[in-house]
């Protein structure tokens, strides 16, 4: 029999024994330390001869030994209800078992691969956030051969409860570190995919020329090209059927071969040509790209174009006047291996500009669901009444970006101008 | 988008309702191909209910007839309301593939050319 001071001596102990864990908790210790900690000074305080914890595997519907102090971490796989501890998971209930030879429910396969033997057994669920099983908790043998009390059960429903939210809480790192590691890589596509676009035309003063694009994630399928050699300036803005990670590939693939395209094949129409041929080569996946592309003669003014089932794009006077540029109709790249796209032709004179885009421009929508459209383009660029090509690309970004009024955009968005100033 | 399903004879009508676009154009892909890999050779993709359909949508309906053609499969669309017909004829994909105006037209050429 104990006597009052004794009682108060152990009561103090069990005390202290919760409050190491709480500090080991707050002390952010790694998940494995913890539960270490949360073990020993369970089996401490309830005069135990070993603890085990088990871990809940919602995806195969099976506990397995995270840790336990002589059992190898991840040795053992439990399906639910099957033993005390897996009756236990199933039932969310505590179980008290003064003699586990003598309760069906005990499977001795474990004392049999280990030479253990199983006497008295105390086992708690680990119930952690809105209810979710995430484990349970398991002592064995009481020391002296004596059972688990009333006192123990409380006891180890409290050490329960605290590896409950050491789990829940190690799950949320684990995804926020996860989802960090994800921002990170698409963080650094986007450095990549925005360092494939042409660095501003700078030294030509037959044309000028600017352009921009903005991803509506951190990766697009939308692009833009532009190159002077010589008397020419090649110019193209596409967008990939599609948007994330797999555009953005194709969309890559889609710019090296326009690049590499107009430095060795021309007429135009031959360009296009060898880009949809290598983009319809093995594509099991049906992406494509529209696209509208062209070739503008600096000397003359006269440019070449084609239309891969783009939106057209307008062609702006130098007196403000806003039209659509003739334009050749064709289908998207990647479609059809041998389609040949046509040319049409149009000159620009001095100080009048071609503006192209993507749909992410007149497709953009605001708080109420109603689309940019081409009706407020035409507007805005009626009013931009032909300015310089950095003041149509900025102020159409602003007014798409003014229109949506902070709703995020549901896709990437680009837009081209081209002004010619004479040869 | 949902999507509803009706069998007649040997043809399968598969009518996606709402907005086909990035987000829901995955799901219409894995319902399509998991029919092709069923077996199903002639389509019907009856458009009535498609308020909006995006080039990810689009891509969709080519990889389903890509898919096909190998097979001597068809897919016919039909039922396409204004909005989805303008994203067609701009993207120049109007003349490739067949298009009837209602469903029972697109029936019955489907069935017209899988006999011919």
């Amino acid at each position: 029999m104990d006597g009052p001071a004794a009682l108060q001596d152990r009561s103090l102990r069990k005390l202290n024994s919760l409050l190491e864990v709480s500090k080991a908790m707050a002390a952010a210790i790694d998940l494995d330390s913890l539960l270490g900690v949360i073990l020993d000074r369970a089996t401490a305080v309830m005069e135990a001869e070993r603890a085990s914890l088990f871990i809940y595997d919602e995806e195969t519907g099976t506990l397995w030994n995270r840790i336990s102090g002589s059992l190898g971490r991840g040795e053992l796989r439990l399906p639910l209800g099957t033993g005390i501890a897996g009756r236990v998971a199933q039932t969310g209930v505590l179980l008290n078992i003064p003699d586990a030879y003598a309760d069906p429910r005990f499977t001795p396969e474990v004392d049999r691969q280990t030479g253990f033997r199983t006497r008295s057994i105390l086992c708690a669920p680990l119930v952690g956030h809105a209810g979710r099983l995430t484990g349970v908790i398991q002592l064995l043998n009481k020391s002296g051969g004596g059972v688990f009390t009333r006192e123990d059960e409380e006891m180890l429903e409290a050490f329960a409860s605290h590896a409950a939210v050491a789990l829940d809480r190690a799950r949320l790192v684990e995804a926020f570190v996860e989802k960090e590691r994800i921002e990170e890589a698409l963080r650094l596509a986007h450095d990549i995919q925005m360092g494939m676009l042409p660095r501003p035309l700078a030294g030509e003063g037959r044309v000028e020329l600017a352009a921009a694009l903005e991803p509506a994630r951190s990766v697009g399928g939308d692009l833009y090209d532009f190159l002077v050699e010589g008397d020419r300036l090649w110019f193209m803005v596409g967008d990939v059927s599609g948007k994330g990670v797999a555009s953005a590939l194709f969309m890559a693939v889609a710019k090296t071969l326009f690049r590499a395209s107009i430095q060795t094949e021309t007429p135009l129409a031959t360009v296009l040509a060898r880009v949809n041929r290598e983009l319809c080569r093995d594509n099991e996946r049906a992406m494509f790209v529209t696209a509208f592309a062209g070739c503008l003669d600096l000397a003359s003014g006269e440019a070449v174009v084609s239309n891969a089932g783009h939106n057209p794009p307008y062609r702006l006077g130098p007196e403000g006047s806003v039209a659509p540029a003739p334009e050749a109709p064709g289908i998207p790249l990647g479609v059809i291996a041998d389609y040949v796209h046509a040319e049409a032709r149009l000159r620009l004179g001095r100080g009048e500009a071609l503006f192209l885009y993507t749909d992410g421009v007149t497709e953009a929508t605001n708080a109420q669901g109603e689309a940019f459209g081409a009706g407020r383009l035409e507007a805005f660029l009626a009013k931009a009444a032909a300015p310089r090509p950095e003041d149509l690309v900025r102020g159409s970004l602003a007014a798409v970006r003014d229109f949506e009024g902070g709703t995020p955009p549901s896709d990437d968005l680009t837009v081209m101008a081209i002004r010619y100033l004479g040869g | 988008m949902e999507i509803r399903e009706e069998r007649h004879d040997e043809v399968l009508v598969i009518a996606p309702v709402g907005r086909v676009d990035s987000n829901t154009s995955g799901e219409l892909e894995r319902r399509l191909l998991r029919h092709v890999a069923e077996g199903a050779v002639r389509l019907v993709i009856d458009l009535l209910g498609v308020e909006y359909i995006s080039s990810a949508g689009l891509r969709v309906l080519l990889l389903t007839a890509n898919k096909l053609r190998p097979l001597g499969g068809q897919v016919v669309l039909c039922s396409m309301g204004r909005t989805v017909r303008e994203v067609f004829d701009l993207a120049g994909l109007t003349a490739l593939f067949p298009i009837e105006a209602s469903q029972d037209e697109a029936l019955v050429r489907i069935v017209a050319e899988g006999q011919g």
